[in-house]
């Protein structure tokens, strides 16, 4: 449900940053959402397909890029993909490892006029 | 159409999924009356989030960001802790799945500590004044925040309900979250500490289900301890995955309604640093 927020502050945040640099249409924002982030991109990429119209993204393109969760497993000096929170080392099988990796969720950049 | 992460149409939305291996060139339409083809390709390497557009028209300017979407809302929780801090406020944020005894804990806390210590309550509830009533019979000032939809407090929910409470220094504030396990981790209010509160009719098996909730608490109290021989509820493997998410976490395990665990509860207020917990 939280995505729906989300989906408002990014627009939000894209409206402000095209303010800030003098443009009048974005062509492209481009947003990362970590597979660990907590964030359910495909809730959010449908909560902010809702919530476009009439806003300064209406007619740009959305590239979501999901990024993979990695983790990290000090006993073994290794980084592996984590698929969720709890997953164990592939070797040691112990766990919790460090998250390394997929709990970005941000604006990476957009592409104005 | 890419068959593999579902770009190419002529939607205006693309998704990228990078845990894919493939590469391909395609063309589509962008919603503003140009058309252009771009190439990119997809790696394991991808996993370092390398990503490349070549774009054959002349491209419009891009601005890097690398923001954090819930930037805007942790400056704003920064802002409420620093308020607190320097007014002497300990402020936590009671998170939980609905039913645990967020409230009951809050009306016993209230009714034991209130001759001593200033406390305000700020209540967060998708709907009716029922919560904020039971704590003002309780004995402390109370602001209801209702979401509507909303699954979720955010720092600037806390701010404006914190104006309106006009709180006094050296005092406790309690904000009890909606009660939802999933939402309420992800926005930092600007709380001193976190503290989640489940329940012995849950299952021990809630902090594996629910982990972002655990990783960011401080405090972990276990209620409803009076029902523990009537349920198949064991503590110590609630605590011990608990702990397997986040080793900081405290515990206390209590019982709201025959009392049991409340005097450690109180002792753990009162060690909060920096604040003036009688």
């Amino acid at each position: 449900m939280h995505e729906f927020s989300l989906a408002v502050e990014v627009i939000s945040l894209a409206q402000r940053e095209a303010e800030r640099n003098g443009a009048g249409t974005i062509r492209e924002i481009s947003i990362e959402v970590g597979d660990l982030s907590g964030v359910e991109a495909d809730a959010f990429e449908s909560a902010l397909e809702l919530l476009v119209k009439e806003s300064i993204l209406e007619n740009s393109v959305i590239a979501i890029v999901r990024i993979p969760g990695r983790g990290f497993c000090s006993g073994c000096n290794l980084e592996f993909e984590m698929k969720f929170r709890m997953a164990a080392c592939p070797v040691c099988k112990c766990f919790p490892s460090k998250i390394s990796g997929g709990e970005e969720f941000r604006v990476v950049s957009l592409e104005v006029d | 159409m890419c068959e593999t992460c579902g770009c190419g149409d002529n939607s205006e939305l693309t998704i990228h999924d990078r845990k894919q291996t493939h590469s391909h060139d395609h063309d589509h339409l962008h919603g503003l009356d140009h058309e252009h083809s771009h190439t990119h390709s997809h790696g394991p390497e991808s996993i370092l989030f390398a990503h490349s557009h070549n774009h054959e028209h002349s491209p419009g300017k891009v601005i890097s960001l690398n923001l954090d979407i819930l930037s805007d809302n942790n400056r704003l929780a920064g802002i409420n802790r620093r308020s607190f801090e320097e007014r002497k406020i300990l402020c936590l944020n009671l998170v939980s799945s609905p039913g645990s005894g967020k409230t009951s804990i809050l009306e016993k806390t209230i009714k034991a500590l209130i001759p001593t210590n200033k406390i305000y309550v700020i209540e967060g509830d998708q709907q009716t004044l029922l919560d904020a009533d039971r704590i003002e019979k309780s004995g402390a000032p109370a602001i209801q925040i209702n979401t509507g939809s909303g699954c979720h407090l955010d720092a600037r929910m806390v701010d404006s309900a914190f104006k309106k409470l006009d709180v006094e220094n050296n005092s406790i504030l309690f904000i009890e979250n909606v009660g939802n396990l999933v939402c309420p981790a992800m926005f930092d209010l600007g709380e001193f500490k976190r503290v989640v509160v489940i329940s012995v009719t849950e299952g021990e098996d809630k902090p594996l289900k629910y982990p972002y909730m655990f990783q960011s608490s401080d405090l972990c109290i276990i209620n409803k301890s009076d029902l523990l021989p009537y349920v198949d509820f064991s503590t110590e493997k609630a605590m011990e995955y608990a702990r397997s998410l986040n080793p900081e976490l405290e515990f206390i395990l209590m019982s709201a309604r025959t009392g049991e665990g409340m005097d450690d509860w109180y002792a753990w207020l009162k060690n909060q640093s920096g604040t003036g917990v009688e």
